[in-house]
């Protein structure tokens, strides 16, 4: 067989045209990925110079009030993971910067979608676009007519003569082009290697394996289905047309028709509703700036009792910045009532969605793609997470400088001095192991190895019987 | 050895062999002349072991072929009206490759040695085979099948679209083998060239042998007549 895939490649090697397609294929790769790797090492050293900034601004506050510079705030960029020069996943639409202040979470802003001047459906020169659409479409063209084409020429009666049994030739042509698809996907995680090699690491290197697997299973599954209709059907045509509406089914309709239908099923409250329903529960808590607030009132009654003293002018502390925590720490938990309530709906979208990967591999791959390289929605959710709790952090710190640091009540002038400020730890992101994520995405993986064995299966069942004249 | 014996073979509702019988012996050569669809191809594929007989049976060297198949095909060696090869490989990669696939490996030098005592020029052995006019790409298939050291041989139409100088270099080759002992059936329109290659000859008509006779007991003129007598009535 290693024989027949020798010759094999001997035609890829020499034909003309196909060496065309793969420079210009490969050429399109490396700039994709070269493009990808600036743009992601471009975005990096901006947040970079931005966060320094952000931080030199707020370690030079010589003096001011805890909870003024809590509503001053602070802003939080989310890092690119290295790989998501290959594929960017969600990125280019969640946008990237966050504003962290007191009372309220905010949104993040300036998604690259929101900076585009024209938008088209396969988005710009990405690698996932190539590795995910094109590249099996070139797979599908040089395998659809690779038995067909023995068969009509005669030369299949040629190689069982000479020994070679038509299971052997059918499994040459599907290794063959499999392995075309895994030079070329090679060489772009290598060029992408390349490009980074000094930020490499274990968690890096597991999730480029990971990935890689993922396309290999894929390229695994398109080789294998073209080349069994190839040798099932003796007009190419036949088998051409039947992948090429295959691929159209599996990586246009299929893929919007199982979102939409597992955003019904699964349905989110709207960007209006979900903010409504925070606001009328948050109005149900302390209102941390009315002192006139009735719960407020409350939490000053069970103050004045634990520090047995009758009014608010005799207590040591400062009770605004207890009343702000108080209120803070309602409006945490408003939101984590909420924002757990998103992500719920949004882990069942995606095991729904995940399932969808039984009658359409190309799903699989895409969550896949996007899981290993650290930029799909499971990941963004992280990063808020992580976020959310540094700003009720930093939050705590400067309502607890406000009640604990010297000042008394209703001392809105008072300011804590510019040590404070620069003990307040920036955020630091922690990127998501893959260790703990991995079983999100074990469904994917389970799903193309299953449609491998399923190609793997129809091969050696199909060609049985192949028609030898 | 080849035998045919009361082979019958139907497609559907033609009947393409019936009862059909034959036999070549070692050294001989067998020329079938037949009309299109007048069994020839579907006797060749039946001693190749693609198709089954219904009845009766194919025997090579006294294996049959429909059971035997991958044994046949060990000795047999078949020259097609077309032989494909690939045309991305030189003649002698050609070679070297259906070679390696039969289990046999010729040095260079022997490759070069097998192509030149099939006829084929020196300087077209490294060419590739797009280049190759029909009559270079027959060599080709003749050297793939006398390196397997192919015992029998089986040409199905083999000096269709040769030019004459081609045709009868592939006459002189054939005759060569015979006499170094192989057995060879050939089927072919071509009355002249089986007259002058042939030890014996059969007449086939709608899948039946309708007249046998020796070559060198009729003319060409004389097998030209009888043929056509066959074909009409």
């Amino acid at each position: 067989m290693w024989l027949m895939i020798k010759n094999e490649w001997q035609f890829l090697l020499r034909s003309r045209v196909l060496q065309g397609i793969s420079l210009a294929f490969l050429l399109a790769l490396g700039v994709s990925v070269y493009l990808g790797n600036l743009q992601t090492n471009s975005q990096a050293e901006q947040y970079a110079a931005a966060k320094e900034h952000l931080r030199a601004q707020w370690e030079s506050i010589d003096a001011m009030n805890p909870h003024g510079a809590a509503h001053y705030g602070t802003y939080v960029f989310k890092p690119s993971n290295l790989l998501s020069s290959l594929d960017e996943g969600v990125r280019s639409v969640t946008g990237n910067v966050l504003r962290v202040e007191g009372h309220v979470q905010n949104e993040m802003v300036h998604s690259e979608a929101s900076q585009m001047q024209s938008v088209s459906k396969f988005g710009k020169l990405k690698s996932s676009l190539l590795l995910q659409y094109i590249l099996p479409l070139v797979l599908v063209f040089l395998a659809f007519h690779s038995v067909s084409k023995e068969k009509q020429s005669g030369r299949l009666k040629s190689l069982v003569l000479q020994g070679a049994k038509p299971s052997s030739i059918v499994w040459a042509k599907t290794i063959s082009v499999w392995l075309y698809g895994l030079v070329l996907l090679s060489l772009t995680v290598l060029t992408y290697a390349l490009f980074n090699l000094p930020s490499i690491s274990a968690e890096i290197t597991s999730r480029t394996l990971l990935f890689y697997l993922s396309y290999a299973l894929y390229y695994f599954i398109l080789s294998g289905l073209t080349v069994f209709f190839s040798a099932r059907w003796q007009n190419p045509t036949v088998a051409l047309t039947a992948m090429l509406g295959i691929w159209i089914v599996w990586t246009i309709f299929l893929p919007n028709i199982f979102m939409t239908s597992v955003e019904k099923w699964h349905e989110l409250p709207s960007r209006e509703e979900f903010k409504t329903a925070m606001r009328e529960d948050r109005s149900k808590g302390i209102d941390g700036h009315n002192p006139a607030d009735a719960r407020g009132k409350e939490l000053e009654d069970q103050i004045l009792k634990e520090y047995g003293v009758d009014s608010l002018s005799q207590l040591p502390i400062n009770f605004d910045g207890i009343r702000m925590q108080a209120d803070e720490e309602y409006g945490n938990k408003v939101w984590d009532k909420h924002f757990g309530h998103l992500r719920n709906v949004l882990a069942r979208q995606k095991q729904s969605y995940q399932m969808a990967g039984i009658i359409d591999p190309f799903i699989s791959l895409q969550n896949a793609s996007m899981g290993f390289s650290g930029s799909d929605n499971l990941h963004h959710q992280e990063f808020l997470l992580q976020v959310e709790s540094y700003r009720r952090d930093f939050i705590k710190m400067l309502n607890d400088k406000h009640a604990y640091g010297g000042s008394k009540t209703g001392d809105w002038s008072w300011k804590a001095d510019n040590a404070f400020f620069k003990s307040v730890p920036d955020f630091a992101y922690q990127p998501t192991a893959m260790a703990s994520v991995f079983p999100n995405y074990l469904a994917d993986l389970i799903l193309l190895a299953c449609w491998t064995v399923f190609a793997a299966v129809l091969l050696v069942w199909g060609t049985k019987r192949i028609q030898v004249i | 050895m080849i035998q045919i014996q009361n082979a019958s073979k139907s497609f559907k509702n033609t009947r393409a062999v019936q009862n059909l019988s034959l036999q070549v012996d070692k050294g001989e050569i067998l020329g079938l002349l037949g009309a299109n669809g007048a069994g020839k191809s579907t006797c060749i594929h039946m001693l190749l072991g693609f198709i089954k007989p219904d009845s009766g049976s194919a025997l090579i060297n006294g294996l049959d072929t429909s059971q035997k198949a991958r044994e046949v095909r060990k000795i047999i060696g078949y020259i097609p009206e077309n032989v494909n090869l690939y045309p991305f490989l030189s003649g002698i990669e050609n070679l070297d490759y259906f070679c390696r696939l039969a289990g046999l490996k010729y040095s260079k030098i022997a490759l070069h040695d097998l192509l030149g005592a099939c006829g084929l020029q020196p300087e077209a052995h490294d060419k590739k085979v797009s280049a190759y006019s029909k009559g270079m790409r027959q060599k080709v298939g003749i050297a793939i099948a006398y390196a397997k050291k192919a015992r029998v041989y089986l040409l199905d139409e083999p000096a269709s679209g040769l030019d004459p100088l081609a045709s009868s270099e592939l006459s002189s080759l054939l005759k060569t083998l015979a006499a170094e002992g192989a057995t060879i059936l050939m089927a072919s329109h071509d009355i002249f060239r089986v007259r002058e290659v042939c030890h014996r000859i059969g007449i086939l008509k709608q899948g039946q042998l309708v007249k046998e006779l020796r070559g060198e007991e009729v003319s060409a003129n004389e097998l030209e007549r009888l043929y056509l007598e066959f074909m009409k009535n």
